[in-house]
């Protein structure tokens, strides 16, 4: 099956006209002009948005616990581009769990404390790494509703990773997190995002992302088939790290799994 | 003006596009099957691939491009919108060379126009590798600096740590980055650095002191300082410096400690005891019990067995009174044999514990250099109450108690009652009147008649000056009571010195006034603490100059004693007063245990029979009187009765060979009007008589 991709970013699209504030905070957050004090304004009008990113703010995540009182410290603290990844979810009606692939969120969960984790060794900062984290599974969600029978029998019969890519490279075109990357392009998220995400399957600059994929894999899946780390990250990592990594990794997420409600 | 036709300025823009050798442009057809093939090439795009334009005419697109993955070149091609695309070309020569292509649809829905553009074109990378060198400059800069360094870039979320902070905290910095570094913070400071984070991310900058636990959980105390990051459209973190100042604090510390603690015991002083008693106050209800320790004799040891065995036992009760305590009480020591304990205690039994305690341990045998003594200590004990403002507060009135337990025995504890402390509160006023007393000269002075009984007349040899203090609401403070004052509040000196000038002036005046009536001499008492005082001498000495008397006209009485109390120092200082001519009597001579051996050594001109002796004469005890009279004769020195109250006495005394006397017998004290009177009424003109 060829996936018509413009008939699929045409629909988020039709999906973010509803969303009007999120597509501000989304236009917002991208303008290099903007501040902390206008993002906070602009997401000062979707109260549920704020609300998360108040939560988030306030997580053991941040460190910060408890002591962030207003919205322009809470954009502050989680960043610009976290602010537009959870502005993201909801613009692409995300968050509603209804029609997404099981584990959608654990994954997404997952991607997002790796990136946060991995992410100053791949010279990007953490809170860009988080919210690409956090986002690449769009393509996923995109992918489920087009063909729900078909992905969910490729989600059954490939692993979590380099070898899903290829399979839905092999079905649809194109692998979910490069779908990813046409929406977020689509809404102008910065070109280093959209090419961390084109270039998930090869490529240096999709060396983050492919190691958070692996991450991820190894830390839901114990029956996942490593593919080495060295190899992942173009060699930005080796196994020796690992260990470590994954324990700080698995206590972040549940700090963010409290905090994001998902 | 001419105008060009639409067509004209297409072919310009053609030509323009076609011939420009810095833009590679290429138009593909989509074929029936979906593979892209080329209808057309620029002077770019040939000099790009390497390849001549009608060779590239027709060829399928995918033998030039490639994604990198080597996926399909389907995707980038969208009939609604324009896509940019990573793509690698491959050149005529093999080299594969990463591009950006920019696929933009024609309106017949067959064509695109594909803008290549090397991904990084020289400028970027030029750019890139300038800014890649300035990362790497910074990195190595931060990495190698021997600066603890932290950087933020979510919340208190660390991005980057380096190789200083590891070191100084002993730990790598996986374990440090993400919140991993909080478990390195001394947990009583986490509040106030998440605090100073939020004032940084809000663009403050700060710098605050504090303590971090390094991987052997060993305290190291920093002065961090902190500087807002901002990056544009991502966020605000912070940058944070470590300043290691531990072996600073120590140092501190330890003077610190050397100016608040006590050398010897090395139990807390005065200024310790102050801070924590007014900190344990400044919460309302806190329970807060003060005892006051003075050790009972302990001038005992040192004059006996010296300061070092004195200061040996000093360190042995410091050491006991920590063991007495609770944990969370503060042992001070208050100055000399004085310790002052505070407990956390709202109840006075619990209070009465430690203090039992404290004197059990007191009491358990200490030898020093071979001599076995049981220390024993008077408390006084004060809880805190609603009276209590201060550490001044609480602390004075355990001291009070503890001089009750003093004046009731020693070796007890006393609890403060408030009959003491308002007793206490009294005389602490007194005392305050009795120094202004002193400084405005309102300490009068009566005179008493000294007359001899030698010849066919008696004769005035002299008035003995008694002070007197007619306080304002109180009338008549009796001698003796303000006297102790004086000398218990260091007011000896200037209240004798008042009373020295006010009698010598009298005399003068008398002279010029009664001429040959007037007494021969003047007798003013000296304390006792004044037998220690160096500038007695010479004080006496500039009074008699300064009034124009000779010293014989002067005689001092200080008491039996008194002159036990030093005897060396007071024969000294009495042998300089004779010396000079000032004549000395020993007052309530009896009373004291004068050693003979002293008494013949001191230079003295009387004997004062105290008045007790005097008083029981009527009754048939004469011995005492009679001996003192006996050795005066013996001794060749001169003998006064005080106190001399009857005429029987009187003629006793005389039979005893006692002929000069004092008391109510021949005349009251009298202030000094009725004493004029007095002198010009009893003894009108002898001639002579009184020289």
């Amino acid at each position: 099956m060829v996936l018509d991709v413009d008939d699929v970013l045409d629909g988020l699209d039709q999906l973010s006209s509803q969303r009007p504030v999120a597509a501000r905070i989304v236009a917002t957050s991208n303008s290099d002009s903007a501040g902390a004090a206008d993002l906070a304004t602009v997401l000062g009008a979707d109260m549920a948005l704020a609300a998360r990113v108040m939560k988030l703010a306030n997580s053991a995540y941040f460190g910060l616990s408890g002591r962030v009182t207003s919205l322009q410290l809470a954009v502050t603290v989680v960043g610009f581009n976290t602010v537009r990844s959870v502005a993201t979810v909801a613009l692409a009606g995300i968050d509603d769990a209804r029609h997404l692939p099981d584990d959608f969120w654990t994954i997404s969960v997952h991607l997002a404390a790796s990136g946060g984790a991995l992410g100053p060794r791949f010279q990007a900062t953490a809170a860009d790494a988080l919210s690409l984290g956090l986002l690449a599974q769009l393509g996923a969600a995109l992918l489920h509703q087009a063909d729900p029978d078909g992905y969910a029998d490729l989600l059954a019969s490939t692993g979590l990773g380099v070898e899903r890519f290829r399979a839905e490279a092999d079905r649809y075109g194109i692998c979910s997190p490069q779908l990813t990357g046409e929406a977020l392009a689509r809404w102008h998220f910065p070109a280093a995002m959209v090419d961390a995400l084109r270039a998930v399957h090869a490529g240096s600059e999709g060396a983050l992302l492919r190691t958070a994929y692996e991450m991820t894999a190894r830390l839901l899946h114990p029956q996942h088939r490593k593919v080495t780390l060295d190899r992942v990250s173009d060699g930005r990592m080796t196994e020796a790290q690992a260990p470590a990594r994954l324990m700080a990794i698995r206590s972040d997420v549940l700090q963010l799994q409290a905090a994001l409600g998902l | 003006m001419p105008t060009s036709a639409p067509g004209d300025v297409v072919a310009a823009v053609l030509h323009g596009a076609a011939a420009d050798p810095g833009t590679a442009l290429l138009v593909v057809e989509l074929s029936a099957l979906g593979e892209p093939a080329v209808r057309w090439s620029n002077a770019g795009a040939t000099e790009l691939l390497g390849r001549a334009g009608s060779d590239l005419q027709g060829e399928p697109l995918h033998g030039y491009m490639s994604t990198p993955e080597g996926g399909s070149l389907f995707a980038m091609f969208r009939r609604e919108r324009p896509t940019t695309t990573l793509m690698t070309l491959r050149t005529a020569v093999g080299e594969s060379v990463a591009c950006r292509v920019r696929a933009t649809p024609a309106p017949g829905g067959r064509l695109w126009a594909l803008r290549v553009d090397p991904a990084q074109s020289e400028l970027e990378l030029a750019l890139r590798a300038s800014a890649d060198a300035h990362e790497q400059r910074f990195k190595v800069l931060a990495e190698r600096s021997p600066v603890p360094t932290l950087m933020s870039e979510q919340g208190m979320r660390l991005g980057h740590v380096n190789d200083a902070l590891c070191t100084l905290l002993g730990v790598t910095a996986d374990k440090l980055i993400g919140i991993g570094w909080m478990a390195y913070v001394h947990p009583e400071d986490l509040e106030r650095i998440a605090a100073t984070v939020l004032d940084v991310l809000a663009g403050e900058e700060r710098e605050l002191e504090a303590r971090f636990l390094d991987s052997a959980r060993e305290v190291r105390h920093t002065d961090m300082r902190f500087t807002p990051l901002r990056t544009p459209g991502v966020g605000d973190g912070f940058v944070a410096t470590l300043e290691d100042v531990t072996e600073r604090r120590a140092f501190e510390d330890r003077l610190n400690h050397q100016a608040t603690h006590d050398s010897l015991t090395g139990l807390p002083r005065r200024s310790r005891l102050w801070e924590h008693v007014n900190a344990a106050m400044a919460t309302p209800d806190v329970g807060l019990a003060c005892m006051f320790l003075d050790l009972d004799n302990f001038k005992v040891v040192n004059d006996s067995l010296g300061h070092t065995a004195g200061d040996a036992l000093l360190v042995e009760i410091a050491h006991r009174l920590i063991r007495a305590v609770r944990p969370g009480d503060l042992v001070a020591r208050f100055g000399g044999d004085e310790f002052v304990v505070a407990c956390a205690t709202s109840s006075v039994d619990g209070a009465i514990d430690v203090a039992n305690r404290i004197l059990r341990v007191l009491s358990e045998p200490v030898d020093l250099n071979g001599v076995e003594i049981r220390p024993r200590g008077s408390i006084g004990v004060v809880l805190r109450g609603p009276d209590h403002q201060s550490a001044d507060d609480l602390i004075r009135d355990c001291d009070i108690a503890m001089y009750q337990a003093k004046s009731r025995g020693k070796g007890r504890i006393m609890v403060l009652d408030e009959s003491a402390r308002s007793a206490a509160h009294d005389t602490l006023i007194l005392v305050s009147d009795l120094r202004q007393a002193i400084e405005e000269r309102q300490i009068t002075l009566d005179y008493q008649p000294i007359v001899a009984y030698d010849g066919q007349r008696p004769q005035l040899v002299s008035a003995e000056a008694l002070a007197r203090w007619r306080h304002p609401r109180r009338g008549s403070v009796p001698a003796d009571t303000f006297v102790r004052l004086a000398e218990e509040h260091g007011m000896v000196r200037e209240l004798s010195e008042l009373v020295l000038e006010t009698a010598c002036r009298a005399l003068t005046e008398w002279r010029v006034r009664l001429g040959p009536l007037a007494p021969a001499r003047v007798n003013v008492n000296l304390s006792a603490l004044q037998m220690s005082d160096n500038l007695l001498v010479q004080t006496v000495q500039q009074t008699l100059r300064r009034c124009g008397l000779h010293p014989e006209q002067l005689c001092v009485e200080i008491t039996e004693s008194a002159l036990m109390m030093d005897p060396d120092t007071a024969a000294t200082i009495l042998r300089e007063l004779r010396e000079h001519g000032v004549q000395v009597a020993i007052d309530d001579f009896g009373t004291g245990y004068s050693s003979m051996a002293y008494l013949q050594r001191l230079p003295v001109s009387y004997l004062k029979v105290d008045r007790s002796f005097v008083a029981e004469l009527e009754d048939g005890r004469t011995a005492v009187a009679q001996a003192v009279v006996s050795l005066a004769h013996n001794l060749g020195i001169g003998v006064v009765a005080e106190g001399v109250e009857t005429t029987a006495q009187h003629a006793m005394l005389t039979e005893m060979g006692c002929r000069v006397m004092q008391g109510f017998a021949i005349s009251a004290p009298l202030p000094e009007p009725s004493f004029v009177e007095w002198c010009r009424d009893s003894f009108p003109a002898a001639p002579g008589a009184l020289r």
